[in-house]
């Protein structure tokens, strides 16, 4: 052959453009329009969506808690209490069982709720009578601190 | 509880209930709290917005409502025709000898979330001025809520012995003339 340098010509700009490209279109291809197969349109699209999902995250957390302390608040009233009432009283008796829990006893262990509300209820009782008594009576049981380490 | 039943229990958690209350000498307001907090379902542990978990809700005798206050002449109900020169402007007093449930359908509408939701739930809603109610509602019913507010009794009701029995502030003396 005469060329023999040809190969060492031709020079390759880059050889991966096209799986560049395609880590940014695989996320856009449920997306509306141009959007989800022009490049220039893609990148854009797709950096607000990440954008968006990370403030989802952390949106999904208060989200979550309200939804929790609204759905706790609707299974005490059921009972007959309030929901400040019930973790403040909770709280006091040293039971830490966060909302995520509590909202499920209250969906699905209906009668394991009712008796953390007797509990708070019971210590809310407690309290009052040691408040608003004259400490002759004596100290309640549930209003006990008890010292675990 | 056998895992097989659990079908029963889900259309029973799920399933929209009927409430009555009795709004006679009660509070509007009271009253229409009560029925936003039912008809969206927030009394129940199982809410969620966008489940569609709401009860019906009756209301009736809404036209023996009582407003605490003056505020049967001091409480303005204002709207807009939408042509100029409409704006009206209507006491609490008038809106109530126009339409006697019109205040407790009003209270509860800006009560319930503005979404589009809200105009689901107040056809949920059933007002009735008295007391007599359509044999087709009256069979739904499931339960009657306790009213808000405890009514005073009247002078009227109280015994006689009741009466002599309540204690005397300052008792007149014998040549005392009452005017």
């Amino acid at each position: 052959m005469v060329f023999l340098t040809l190969s060492h010509w031709i020079r390759s700009r880059g050889p991966d453009r096209w799986w560049r490209v395609q880590e940014v279109l695989k996320h856009a291809r449920h997306f509306r329009g141009r959007k989800n197969r022009c490049f220039r349109l893609a990148v854009r699209a797709v950096q607000r969506a990440f954008v968006y999902a990370t403030k989802g995250r952390q949106k999904k957390r208060r989200v979550m808690r309200k939804l929790w302390i609204s759905r706790i608040a609707a299974g005490t009233r059921e009972h007959g209490m309030k929901y400040p009432i019930l973790i403040s009283n909770l709280v006091k008796t040293g039971v830490q069982v966060n909302r995520r829990v509590l909202c499920d006893l209250a969906i699905t262990e209906p009668r394991s709720f009712q008796s953390l509300v007797a509990l708070a209820k019971a210590r809310r009782e407690e309290g009052l009578r040691a408040a608003l008594g004259d400490g002759k009576e004596p100290p309640g049981v549930f209003s006990r601190i008890v010292q675990s380490h | 509880m056998s895992s097989f039943t659990k079908s029963a229990q889900q259309w029973a958690t799920f399933a929209r209930s009927w409430y009555l209350i009795d709004a006679r000498m009660q509070p509007p307001g009271k009253i229409a709290t009560m029925c936003s907090v039912r008809l969206q379902g927030k009394h129940k542990p199982i809410y969620h917005a966008t489940s569609d978990c709401g009860d019906h809700v009756v209301v009736m005798n809404t036209r023996h409502i009582a407003f605490s206050g003056n505020k049967w002449e001091q409480k303005v109900y204002s709207s807009h025709t939408g042509y100029p020169g409409g704006f009206k402007q209507v006491t609490a007093a008038q809106l109530h000898q126009k339409d006697p449930k019109a205040i407790v359908k009003l209270a509860i509408y800006g009560m319930l979330p503005r979404n589009l939701l809200r105009r689901t739930m107040m056809q949920r809603l059933h007002l009735f001025p008295d007391d007599d109610l359509p044999e087709d509602i009256l069979c739904n019913l499931a339960e009657e809520l306790p009213q808000p507010r405890k009514i005073p009794r009247k002078l009227s009701e109280y015994t006689q012995e009741e009466r002599d029995a309540f204690p005397m502030i300052w008792v007149p003396p014998e040549d005392f003339r009452m005017k």
